[in-house]
């Protein structure tokens, strides 16, 4: 599991790579939640992700908790459309905006 | 094609979660498995596996715990099994999140629950048997061409 993180005009983006099921989920949290901490908006490239089980999705539900408490907003790019079976299934899907491409995420801040 | 049947027997730890889906993967791709199919089967074997490890060894204590995945290829599906002797746990009885309960704001949602249900729609049948002490949780895909 692959982790980047950069801010662009302030909008933390964050980069995933690899799998996140209940093994690499706890490190994903705990990275991406200690990075969203000073941030309000946040952008998670899931482009590399090539799959998420439910603990993958508890960690975007947390990320989303922590944004939301400050009343920012959390942008998911590059989802795969398996993963967004996942997310219909779960109604997960309603409370993500999900953006094609990073650049197309930055514009819409 | 005659059944052919293999079975691998797991530690029963995280870090077999990886190597089970690459085999899912591989073997989904010589059966022609449709790519939504077998990412289906990957995620439902993957979320019971969890399950099996965290809740039926883990919480119990069982330090030394190993599972069986037994993978059968018939001529028009592909069943896998995970053999495990854990705490028993029928997921088939437990109370999957309503509809209601999935459209609970994110913030105000309580947190599991959610890997039985994706487990049990992820593939065309989900059966469980406890025979010999030993849970027995079942996963069948049908090679569906109308899938492609």
């Amino acid at each position: 599991m692959q982790i980047d993180i950069n801010t662009e005009n302030s909008i933390l983006i964050i980069t995933l790579k690899g799998s996140i099921d209940s093994k690499t989920a706890s490190e994903v949290q705990q990275k991406v939640l200690e990075a969203s901490v000073e941030s309000d908006n946040v952008i998670i490239d899931l482009t590399k992700v090539d799959f998420v089980s439910s603990a993958g999705l508890r960690v975007l539900l947390m990320v989303y908790r922590q944004i939301k408490s400050k009343n920012g907003k959390v942008i998911l790019v590059g989802v795969s459309e398996e993963i967004t079976e996942v997310m219909e299934m779960t109604g997960f899907i309603n409370f993500f905006e999900i953006i094609d491409t990073v650049t197309n995420a930055l514009s819409s801040f | 094609m005659a059944t052919q049947t293999q079975t691998i027997t797991y530690e029963a730890s995280l870090d077999v979660l990886e190597p089970i889906r690459k085999l899912l993967t591989q073997i989904g791709q010589e059966v022609e498995l449709s790519k939504k199919k077998t990412y289906g089967l990957c995620l439902a074997v993957d979320e019971i596996a969890t399950n099996v490890i965290r809740h039926g060894y883990e919480e119990a204590g069982i330090t030394d715990g190993v599972f069986d995945l037994i993978i059968k290829k018939n001529d028009n599906q592909l069943v896998v099994t995970i053999v495990d002797a854990g705490t028993p746990f029928n997921p088939l009885e437990h109370n999957l999140p309503t509809e209601q309960d999935l459209s609970i704001p994110l913030e105000e949602r309580p947190i599991g629950g959610l890997g039985v249900m994706i487990a049990r729609q992820s593939v065309d049948e989900f059966k469980y048997e406890f025979s010999n002490n030993k849970n027995r949780n079942i996963f069948i895909v049908r090679y569906d061409q109308t899938d492609y």
